[in-house]
């Protein structure tokens, strides 16, 4: 007879003083750092950190399709390839992709597809690779928030940047952003990703039990955290040339003033 | 092939045209104005699906030009067109063709009967030419060539000549890339940076529309001197004023080196 250890998980997911195991609020994100153009020989590249979750993404393309009968004749190609480190969850994580990894790719890939143009580059690939360092849940939000800002970066003409995250309830409340630990032992999951342009879903998975009035709710307050994201995007996107732009002005106008004095 | 010539470089005048004010960067979906009435989407951008709002598709620069709104975009790949002057690297030949990369999605293609030599010796009245000599340039893996394009769409391989003026292959000299869409600032306008980067540094420079440019100095110190100085160029390209900062760099650089 094996013996089957179970995984334990704390029986309250709520400390005494109501705040969340982590000592956030409901409707708290966890610290969120992005950057841009870390990776010097990709055409695009981003780094993202969230909470505990580390991620890089690269852009490459447009470039030929290997191999070659995946091209279609008509239009482009858009190939997103998620993989996650052996070390980046606590037991070692086989390298080999497995079924996971392979519907994450998917539903990145399709979750950014609507807003390329990809009719414009036929028979060419666009290629996503993501590489998760540390995971702590919510990696499939973090991934596919990671990916627009290197499409973003590497100059690849998109409709709008897109934004997830997941809401999910634990013990009754409804939370947002849940961690590795409120995403095993709550009772649902609902991550949710934005196109920005005309503000439609574009990823909506469910797990565990909800009602539909619920999940209305949910879809509201998953709202108003993703505009606190996309304004994280869009600074960490702006900050290399803004900063470049000030700092170069600087100089002038003091000339400007001695000058006139 | 000493030519002292820049690339044409008349469709790229936007980037440097009003280096007065500050443009604002723009990212992706960042609405550029909600007056629909008074202005159109040019270059870079696009109207949402209600028509209201005008949206930008690229990372870059907003610039308002008459009525209409575009975005110069600050990163990008290069789309060959016909016409264009480029620095290729020829990857690999059989019989038929040359492979050239030409630093865009497909690989260029230089067909033999592109490279016939111009002023070859014709034959003479009473005897046809050489049996032997076709006419044709031979080249090998991994020579730098100067090529114009002949034809170039969504569709098809573009297709590369080195006949005509200033094309053939380049010996000597070394050929650096930068980001393509920073190109026209590399030129100036109306060519006022290339020109003053030439005379300060005394070298050579071919700059292609591919985001390759081709230079060659007296000696390495000037050289060197050239490369730092187009990189910072790209690095800067969305701000303003930048051939008379430019200019201040190169003078200040040269006396600290001790390079005349």
């Amino acid at each position: 007879m094996p013996l089957i250890i179970k995984d334990e998980y704390p029986e309250m997911l709520f400390r005494k003083d109501g705040k969340r195991l982590d000592g956030r609020d409901v409707n708290e994100l966890r610290p969120i750092k992005m950057e841009v153009g870390v990776i010097k020989n990709a055409d695009g590249s981003a780094y993202l950190e969230w909470g505990n979750n580390k991620i890089f993404a690269a852009v490459y393309g447009p470039r030929e399709v290997h191999p070659h009968h995946l091209a279609k004749p008509d239009k482009g190609i858009l190939r997103v390839f998620y993989r996650m480190a052996t070390f980046s969850v606590f037991d070692r994580k086989r390298p080999a992709p497995g079924r996971r990894e392979k519907e994450i790719s998917m539903i990145v890939s399709d979750c950014i597809e609507p807003l390329l143009f990809l009719e414009l580059y036929p028979g060419t690939s666009f290629e996503v690779f993501i590489e998760v360092m540390d995971a702590d849940g919510g990696t499939r939000c973090a991934s596919t928030t990671v990916a627009a800002l290197a499409l973003a970066d590497a100059g690849i003409p998109m409709k709008s940047l897109v934004s997830a995250i997941a809401v999910g309830k634990i013990d009754g409340k409804k939370v947002i952003d849940l961690s590795g630990i409120e995403d095993k032992a709550g009772e649902a999951d609902l991550p949710i990703a934005i196109t920005w342009y005309n503000e439609e879903i574009s990823l909506l998975q469910f797990d565990g039990d909800m009602d539909l009035e619920e999940m209305n709710e949910f879809l509201d307050l998953a709202k108003d955290a993703l505009k606190e994201i996309h304004q994280i995007q869009l600074d960490a996107l702006k900050r290399k040339y803004i900063k470049l732009q000030e700092e170069t002005n600087k100089p002038k106008e003091k000339n400007d003033k001695k000058g006139e004095e | 092939m000493e030519e002292d010539e820049e690339s044409a470089d008349e469709e790229f005048e936007d980037f440097e045209d009003d280096e007065e004010d500050i443009r604002d960067v723009v990212v992706p979906g960042e609405v550029l104005t909600e007056d629909v009435k008074n202005f159109l989407p040019g270059r870079g951008t696009i109207l949402n699906k209600e028509k209201n709002k005008i949206i930008s598709l690229n990372i870059g620069l907003k610039q308002i030009k008459k009525n209409y709104i575009n975005v110069i975009p600050l990163r990008g790949f290069y789309t060959p067109r016909p016409g264009d002057k480029v620095i290729a690297l020829i990857v690999d030949k059989n019989p038929v063709k040359y492979k050239c990369d030409i630093n865009a999605k497909e690989f260029g293609q230089l067909k033999p009967k592109n490279t016939i030599k111009k002023g070859r010796v014709r034959g003479f009245r009473g005897g046809g030419p050489p049996q032997n000599d076709v006419g044709t340039e031979k080249f090998d893996i991994g020579d730098i060539l100067v090529v114009k394009i002949l034809s170039a769409d969504r569709l098809n391989k573009p297709e590369l000549t080195t006949v005509g003026k200033y094309l053939g292959k380049k010996t000597g000299g070394i050929v650096i890339s930068i980001d393509p869409p920073k190109i026209p600032r590399v030129i100036g306008r109306n060519g006022s940076m290339i020109k003053m980067l030439k005379n300060l540094t005394k070298c050579n420079i071919f700059v292609t529309q591919n985001g390759r440019i081709w230079l060659k100095g007296e000696d390495i110190a000037h050289e060197r001197l050239l490369i730092e100085s187009i990189k910072k160029i790209a690095s800067e390209a969305h701000t303003v004023g930048l051939t008379d900062r430019m200019q201040e760099y190169i003078i200040n650089e040269k006396k600290k080196r001790g390079i005349e």
